[in-house]
C-alpha cells in the first residue's frame, strides 16, 4: 500500500494497514541506523523544523537526526528564543515557516490540537510531537515498533500502561494504536489518575497493579509529574511507589518474554525502580534508538516517495 | 398606523395561538382579533396594510442574557453592534451583563448603557449591575441606587460567588430592589483549568474537563440560600441535572427561583466539539447527551423558565487558537432563533407556544419589562417569522461585531422577516 497522508497528528485516523506501514518502512530505517556512515540522499533539499512550544530535548533531538540521516536539512525554533515570546499567534509563526518554504513542521505543544489547528491552515506536512494530554502518535509508533521487533507481532499481548492516565498523551495514543493491531490493553493506575471516562478507548481500567501483573506480556510505566502531589491527586510517592512502581519483584512476574517500556525521562525510585530499569527485559534505550527509526519513517512518508521501498 | 393581515399570531399571555390581524397606532398595540372590519379602523390616519399570509407575528422576543462588551470591549461589539445583532435575530429587549472593563458596578456606567442603548434606538437595553463591586465577590455594590439608575437585576456573571455568605448577603440585600440576583453557577475550585464538560468527549480530546458538578454544587447552594433568605434568585445558563435537581426541589419548596437554559446546550452537546474550533467552547461548556436530553424536557415542563442566548462575542484574533487557550463564549443573537427553529421546533421538541413564552413572556416578568406580549395598549415590539426562509449563517451578514458561533456555516430554516419596535420598522431581511 501507498501512503497518502498530509499529516500525522493521531493514531485515531490511520488504519492497521496504515500503522504496518509506518512500522515496516521503520524496519529499513533501523537498518541504516546500524550502518558506519548514516546518511541517505534521500530527503536532499528538502527543509524540517522544530517547533517546540514545550521543553524536550530528547523528541527534538530524535526528530532532528532523523531528518539529517534522510538528508534533509533541519531548523528548529525553540519558544524562548523566537518572537513567540513577543507574543506572535500559533498561527503566525507557522505561516512564518511555510512562507520560508519548510517541507514539514514537526510540532510539539501544550495545548491538545494545535498540531491539528495547523494541519487545517498550511499545505505543508504537520507531525504532531506531542500536544497536551491529547496524544504523541509518534511516541507510540515507536512503543509498538520495540514490542514489535521482541515479539514479532503485538496481537493477542497482553500490555498494561500504568500510572498518570488521566494526564497522559503517550497512553492515549499507546492504547489506540496498540488496540488496532489487536493487542489486549489495561490501563493502571489509582482512581484520581485514571477517571472512569478514560474508558472511551474501549480498553480496561484497573487499580490493582499487581492483579493485572498476571499474564502481562508489557509494562509501560509513565513518568510520574511529581506537581501532581501538590495538586492533591495522590498522597504521597511513597505510597504511589508502593502501589504503582515497578519493583523487581514485581518484574518477576511478566511472562516469560515480557518486556519493560518507558517513554523517558524516567524517575529512578519513584515509578521504576533501578534496578528494573536496567534490568535485561528493559527496552529503554532500545525506544531511543527506534525513535529514531520510526521517525525517519514518518518524515520520509509525509514528504519523501510515499512508498515504503526507501533503500533500495 | 399599521396593519398586520391575516398573521399565525402566538401570545401566551392572552392564549392566542392563531391566524388574527394586529393593527397598531403611535408606537402600541390598538387592536388584535380575527378578519378586523376596515371600518373598525376609518380615520385612523395613513394605513400601512402587510400580509402576513403563511407567517408567524411573535411579540419581541426578550434575551434575558447578553454580553454587549461595552464599554471597555468594543473590538468584540459594543451596544450599537449588539443592538442591530439583537433586532436581527427577532430580540427587541435585552438584559446586558456587567462583566465589562470596567465592571458596570456603578452608577454612572449604569446610566451610560441606558442612555447608549436609547441613542441606539433599536432593541431596548436592560443593564444588570454587579452583585459585588468588581466582580471580585467581596462587597455588595450600591444596588438600591443602580435600580434606580435602571439596574434590573445583579449578577456577578462570568464567574460565580465562591463566597457563599456574600451570596447570601446579596440575596438578602437585593430584598430592597425587588430585583433578582442572577447566579453564573460555577465553583471555581471544581471548574479547575477545564476548557469542556468533563466526560469522555473531553477525555479522547485530551482536553482538561469541568465536572457537571463544578455548576451542580454552586447551583444547590443557592437555591438552599433563596429558600433561606427568601431572597429572588435567578439561575443563569443552566447546563445539568444536577442543578435540574436543586431547582425542582426550590420550586416545589414555593422559593423564588427561576432558570434560563440557552439554545446551544439544548442543540449541542459534548461530542460536538471539534478540536479545532473554538466557536464550541462556551461555558457551562456543552452538555453530555443526557443532561441535554433533561434540559430539553424541562424547558418543555416549566422547571426551566426560559431560553437566553448568552450572547458573548470575542474576535477573530482570540478565538484564532488551539482550543485550551481561546476564550469561552459564542455569539448567539442572530442566530438563536432560527436554530431554535431548526433544530428544536422544526423536529417538533419544543411548541412554538412554549417557545414564546420562554423566550418573550417569562424574561419579561421575571425582569419586570414592559415586553413580551402583543396585547392591546402594550407597546407594538413585534416580530414577523417567515418558518420556511433559509439562509446559510455567514460572517460577512453578521451585525454583531464578532462570529464566534458554532453554526457558522451552517443553512437554518425559519428566520425573522422583519423586526418593529414600538412600531418603527428596524430590520427587514
Amino acid at each position: 500500500m501507498n501512503w497518502r497522508r498530509k499529516d500525522l497528528l493521531d493514531l485515531e485516523v490511520l488504519s492497521a494497514d496504515e500503522i504496518r506501514l509506518v512500522l515496516d518502512t521503520a524496519v529499513s530505517m533501523k537498518e541504516v541506523l546500524a550502518r558506519p556512515v548514516k546518511k541517505l540522499p534521500t530527503l536532499r533539499g528538502k527543509a524540517v523544523s522544530t517547533l517546540f512550544y514545550e521543553p524536550s530535548t530528547r523528541t527534538r533531538l530524535s526528530f532532528e537526526t532523523a531528518a539529517k540521516i534522510l538528508g534533509a536539512d533541519t531548523a528548529s525554533l525553540a519558544v524562548a528564543q523566537s518572537s513567540v515570546s513577543k507574543g506572535e499567534s500559533l498561527l503566525d509563526t507557522a505561516k512564518t515557516l511555510a512562507a520560508m518554504q519548510v517541507d514539514l513542521v514537526v510540532i510539539r505543544h501544550a495545548s491538545a490540537g494545535a498540531p491539528h489547528f495547523l494541519a487545517e491552515n498550511l499545505s505543508l506536512s504537520v507531525i504532531n510531537a506531542g500536544d497536551g494530554q491529547h496524544a504523541h502518535p509518534t511516541q507510540a509508533l515507536l512503543d509498538i515498533f520495540s514490542m514489535r521487533e521482541k515479539w514479532g507481532d503485538v496481537a493477542g499481548r497482553k500490555i498494561l500502561v500504568v500510572g498518570d492516565i488521566l494526564h497522559s498523551r503517550v497512553a492515549r495514543s499507546n492504547a489506540v494504536g496498540l488496540s488496532k493491531l489487536g493487542a489486549e490493553v489495561v490501563l493502571v493506575g489509582p482512581p484520581t489518575l485514571l477517571p472512569p471516562e478514560m474508558d472511551y478507548l474501549g480498553v480496561r481500567l484497573a487499580y490493582d497493579f499487581d492483579r493485572e501483573l498476571k499474564g502481562a506480556d508489557a509494562v509501560m510505566m509513565l513518568r510520574l509529574q511529581l506537581e501532581r502531589q501538590r495538586s492533591g491527586l495522590f498522597p504521597s510517592l511513597r505510597e504511589y511507589n508502593r502501589l504503582y512502581g515497578l519493583t523487581q519483584e514485581r518484574l518477576a512476574r511478566l511472562g516469560p518474554d515480557g518486556v519493560v517500556l518507558h517513554p523517558g525521562p524516567i524517575n529512578r525510585g519513584v515509578e521504576i525502580m533501578s534496578a528494573a530499569a536496567d534490568d535485561a527485559r528493559s527496552l529503554i534505550e532500545t525506544q531511543v534508538t527506534n525513535g529514531v527509526a520510526v521517525r525517519m519513517a514518518l518524515i520520509y512518508l509525509l514528504i519523501g516517495g510515499g512508498t515504503a521501498d526507501v533503500v533500495a | 398606523m399599521l396593519w398586520l393581515k391575516n398573521a399565525y399570531v402566538v401570545d401566551p399571555i392572552q392564549g392566542v395561538s392563531g391566524v388574527r390581524d394586529v393593527v397598531t397606532r403611535d408606537g402600541r398595540i390598538l387592536l388584535l382579533g380575527r378578519n378586523i372590519p376596515a371600518d373598525r379602523l376609518a380615520d385612523g390616519g395613513e394605513m400601512e396594510v402587510v400580509d402576513c399570509t403563511g407567517k408567524y407575528l411573535f411579540p419581541g422576543f426578550v434575551d434575558a442574557h447578553v454580553h454587549l462588551r461595552e464599554p471597555g470591549q468594543e473590538n468584540k461589539e459594543d451596544i450599537a453592534s449588539g443592538s442591530r445583532a439583537a433586532v436581527r435575530g427577532g430580540v427587541t429587549s435585552l438584559i446586558c451583563m456587567a462583566n465589562t472593563e470596567p465592571v458596570i458596578d456603578n452608577q454612572a456606567l449604569v446610566e451610560l448603557v441606558v442612555r447608549r442603548g436609547r441613542q441606539t434606538g433599536l432593541a431596548r437595553i436592560y443593564p444588570l449591575a454587579a452583585a459585588t463591586k468588581g466582580l471580585r465577590g467581596e462587597e455588595l455594590t450600591e444596588m438600591a441606587e443602580l435600580q434606580e439608575c435602571g439596574a434590573v437585576g445583579f449578577s456577578d456573571d462570568g464567574r460565580g460567588i465562591q463566597n457563599g455568605e456574600i451570596m447570601r448577603l446579596a440575596l438578602e440585600y437585593a430584598k430592597i430592589t425587588g430585583c433578582p440576583i442572577v447566579s453564573h453557577c460555577e465553583d471555581a475550585a471544581l471548574a479547575g483549568q477545564g476548557v469542556m464538560r468533563r466526560g469522555r468527549a473531553a477525555a479522547a480530546r485530551g482536553l482538561a474537563g469541568i465536572p457537571a458538578t463544578a455548576e451542580s454544587v454552586m447551583a444547590a447552594r443557592d437555591v438552599l440560600l433563596a429558600g433561606e433568605t427568601g431572597g429572588r434568585l435567578h439561575l443563569a445558563h443552566v447546563s445539568t441535572r444536577g442543578t435540574l435537581a436543586a431547582l425542582r426541589a426550590g420550586k416545589a419548596a414555593g422559593w423564588d427561583i427561576t432558570a434560563e437554559v440557552n439554545p446551544h446546550h439544548l442543540i449541542l452537546t459534548d461530542e460536538d466539539v471539534p478540536l479545532t474550533n473554538s466557536s464550541f467552547k462556551v461555558n457551562p461548556p456543552l452538555p453530555s447527551a443526557e443532561d441535554r436530553e433533561s434540559l430539553l424536557k424541562a424547558l418543555a415542563d416549566g422547571t426551566i423558565d426560559m431560553l437566553a442566548t448568552d450572547h458573548a462575542p470575542h474576535t477573530w484574533e482570540e478565538k484564532a487558537r488551539p482550543f485550551a487557550e481561546a476564550p469561552f463564549g459564542m455569539t448567539a443573537l442572530e442566530t438563536a432563533l432560527p436554530a431554535i427553529w431548526t433544530y428544536l421546533v422544526r423536529p417538533g421538541l419544543l411548541s412554538v407556544e412554549r417557545l414564546v413564552e420562554a423566550f418573550a413572556r417569562r424574561p419579561a416578568e421575571r425582569f419586570a419589562l414592559r415586553a413580551g406580549t402583543l396585547r392591546p395598549g402594550a407597546a407594538a415590539d413585534m416580530v414577523l417569522f417567515d418558518p420556511d426562509y433559509e439562509e446559510t449563517v455567514s460572517a460577512e451578514r453578521m451585525a454583531s461585531k464578532s462570529a464566534n458561533t458554532p453554526f457558522l456555516g451552517r443553512t437554518l430554516r425559519g428566520f425573522p422577516i422583519k423586526t418593529w419596535v414600538e412600531g418603527r420598522l428596524v430590520f427587514e431581511r
